[in-house]
């Protein structure tokens, strides 16, 4: 089942058409990447999601009922322009948040606590937000975006502006949040997170959704049957007509031979391994399937108005 | 608005947000004694002037007026007559005790003038006094001239002071008396107070939605609450910063002016006796019952009912509008440059409120009153003269009419506004955002 849809949604600023008909489904307790470049609609659509702002046509389905006031307190919102009350104390600053999310003073409190001390901030409560460093700084506003325990999680560019060892911490804590039970969101450029964490995505360009669906599917779709070969013996390996052709070959520094190699259409695997075997000593085969970030750059290039015309 | 959950929390949040803030206490504080400073600098001068008697000499050429030169507790006036009026320069630099020498020529009843030399500048005192010395006896003199017996009598007992009793016909026939200086006081005031609260407090409101838009937190916010609710919450947590700061300046001043009241009579006795004096001569008294008959004559409860409802209105109305702006901008100086218009009107409000101390029924006064961006104003100083409850009414009805849909339009742009960056303010823009 679908935890928050978007259907059809249309949204116009000043003329400009920010969201064109764009349909997404998030299932419940997945993690779904948002993508596209910047100014696609990213933001838009996500403003739309959470109520921020009103669709003008299209309806966002939430949990199964159409997105009513009360479902924000379901929801936690990390824009990617971070922002804090600077002058406000740490705790102070998360509280406030945690109320205007719904939650009780003293259920606020402690969570607060919990949270500042898994992420060491325990000292810095009473200090203001502005004397913190920026790593710190982020991490209050990441407690502040989850500490209603919502259901549903959008981080907008999550990791940006933080170091790699704080990235994984922060990474640990949403896939943490995610084992618990809370569907989340990502909108990001980062296509490497988008592999290792994301099981589905939507691609946004130029207003419309381009690409979506599991992660694994769509890299499969993308399949160029670009396989590297790897064998022991230094013998070279030569293209064969209506079989493969060779793209790269090098020694591999193991010893042996590494090749990119492409099969040719309509032609199975197998008989490129059985080819293979009787002239080589394969150590291995694998496909190589497309990143994620390949995917990305040929689908929004693809995509230009030129190519729409 | 179904949910108002919130608002409280937001308006506390707004409150505290300005009242814990050190510069705002420090300036609680501070306003009323650099007021209580600007009352009492005047009156610790001249008492650090009345601690040392400056000497002055005088030489008296007529004879007859170095008398009239009595001492004071700033100067002792000394007669240097026989030294003559050649030499002065040189008597004035060998002697060191001298402030100024004074020469009265000899021909003062047909010339009226006389000659202070010193090495200062002369105190504008000094001048006064030997001035008022001099007028009264020459005034005398002059009067004696005349040879007729007991004129002095006669002149004081014809001079004549009419004094004016203004009584208003009311339309139930009745008969009251207005008293139009007093009035138009308790009016200006109100009115002032009116002007600087809504000024102020909405410039406040302005920093405090541009702050947030520039830092970014507005987008956090608004998708925990509604944006008309943070908006509202903002113009009421303000406001209520404002009601919360004149408080404690009225408190303040209160004791403040007890304490330094007090002060001021118990550390001289001779001044106390004064006083005593002073209130008990008939002219004070006169004054005293003018005073509570003319303020008895205003109607209180009707001027603060109306003060109340002005200024609130008058609040919302421009508080609104500073929201909106506030919203627009991604600057606080190109925020504080739209509202110059706004703040142009208001100006001219005031002005228009002073003029109409002259003249409360005139035209001018009678349309500002009813024209809402200056009614919270101009009416407040029209009141204490008995405007018609009709008038009152509907300027009240438009100027709530109006802060209503000012509030409706500074929410829409609002909305739009607090989300959107990098668009530089325009009129245009704000304008495309009410659609």
């Amino acid at each position: 089942m679908n935890f928050i849809e978007a259907k059809d949604v249309v949204k116009q600023y000043n003329g400009h058409l920010a969201l064109n008909k764009v349909s997404i489904d998030v299932p419940e307790q997945s993690v779904f990447g948002l993508l596209g470049p910047n100014g696609a609609g990213k933001t838009s659509l996500i403003r739309i999601l959470n109520m921020i702002t009103q669709a003008d046509s299209g309806e966002v389905l939430f949990n199964g009922h159409p997105i009513h006031e009360s479902d924000i307190a379901n929801i936690g919102y990390l824009p990617e322009e971070r922002g804090l009350y600077k002058k406000m104390k740490v705790l102070d600053h998360i509280i406030y948040i945690a109320r205007l999310k719904g939650m009780k003073k003293s259920d606020a409190v402690q969570t607060a606590y919990e949270w500042l001390k898994r992420f060491d901030l325990l000292n810095w409560q009473n200090k203001k937000i502005e004397t913190l460093s920026k790593g710190m700084a982020q991490k209050v506003q990441f407690i502040a975006t989850v500490i209603h325990r919502p259901k549903l999680l959008i981080f907008d560019e999550p990791f940006s502006g933080f170091d790699p060892v704080n990235a994984e911490q922060l990474k640990k804590e949403i896939l943490r949040l995610h084992d618990l039970g809370s569907t989340i969101i990502f909108s990001t450029h980062n296509m490497s997170s988008v592999e290792e964490i994301c099981e589905q995505i939507a691609l946004i360009n130029r207003s419309k959704v381009v690409l979506s669906g599991k992660v694994a599917d769509i890299r499969r779709n993308f399949s160029r049957k670009l396989y590297s070969v790897n064998v022991t013996d230094t013998m070279q390996i030569d293209p064969v007509e209506g079989l493969f052709s060779i793209e790269h070959a090098e020694p591999s520094p193991m010893g042996g031979i590494m090749a990119s190699i492409k099969i040719a259409s309509g032609v199975p695997a197998h008989d490129v391994i059985a080819y293979l075997n009787e002239h080589h000593d394969i150590s291995s085969f694998n496909e190589q399937f497309p990143s994620m970030n390949e995917i990305f750059i040929e689908t929004v290039s693809n995509n230009q108005p030129d190519n729409i015309l | 608005m179904k949910n108002l959950s919130r608002l409280p929390l937001i308006i506390r949040h707004e409150f505290m947000a300005i009242a814990a803030k050190k510069s705002f206490i420090v300036m609680t504080i501070l306003i009323p004694l650099i007021c209580l400073a600007c009352i009492g600098l005047p009156w610790l001068l001249t008492k650090i002037n009345t601690g040392d008697q400056e000497n002055v000499a005088f030489v008296d050429k007529s004879g007859r007026y170095g008398k009239a030169l009595v001492d004071t507790e700033e100067f002792h006036f000394e007669d240097i007559t026989p030294i003559g009026d050649t030499g002065l320069k040189d008597f004035f630099a060998n002697t060191d005790h001298l402030y100024a020498i004074a020469v009265i020529p000899a021909d003062i009843d047909s010339s009226l003038s006389i000659t202070i030399y010193s090495d200062n500048a002369i105190r504008h005192s000094l001048q006064k006094h030997i001035e008022n010395c001099l007028n009264d006896s020459l005034t005398q003199a002059r009067i004696q001239s005349y040879g007729i017996p007991e004129l002095d009598k006669i002149l004081s007992e014809s001079k004549a002071e009419v004094e004016l009793n203004c009584i208003k016909w009311t339309d139930e026939g009745d008969e009251e008396e207005s008293n139009a200086d007093i009035a138009g006081i308790v009016g200006m005031i109100l009115s002032m107070l009116t002007y600087m609260f809504v000024l102020m407090y909405g410039a406040m409101i302005m920093s405090s939605v541009t702050e947030e838009k520039t830092n970014r937190i507005v987008e956090v916010i608004v998708s925990c609450c509604k944006p008309i609710e943070l908006m509202f919450g903002k113009i009421i947590g303000v406001g209520l910063v404002g009601l919360f700061q004149m408080a404690i300046w009225f408190i303040l001043i209160i004791i403040a002016s007890t304490i330094f009241g007090i002060g001021m009579i118990s550390s001289q006795p001779d001044m106390m006796q004064q006083t005593a004096q002073i209130a008990s001569t008939q002219e004070t008294q006169e004054i005293i019952t003018e005073l509570t008959k003319g303020l008895s004559s205003i109607n209180f409860t009707e001027i603060f009912i109306c003060f109340a409802l002005y200024f609130i209105g008058g609040y919302l109305l421009y508080g609104s509008l500073f929201a909106a702006f506030g919203s627009a901008a991604d600057q606080p100086s190109d925020a504080s440059q739209a509202t110059t218009p706004m703040i142009m009107i208001m100006v001219f409000a005031l002005w228009v409120g002073i003029a109409c101390m002259e003249n409360p029924d005139g035209n001018l006064a009678w349309w500002c009153s009813i024209i809402p961006f200056t009614s919270p104003i101009v009416m407040m100083v029209r009141l204490p003269y008995d405007v018609p409850v009709w008038e009152i009414v509907i300027s009240v009805v438009i100027l709530f009419a109006t802060a209503v849909a000012t509030t409706a339009m500074s929410a829409k742009i609002y909305r739009t506004g607090i989300l959107l960056y990098g668009k530089k303010f325009s009129w245009k823009t704000m304008l495309k955002w009410l659609k």
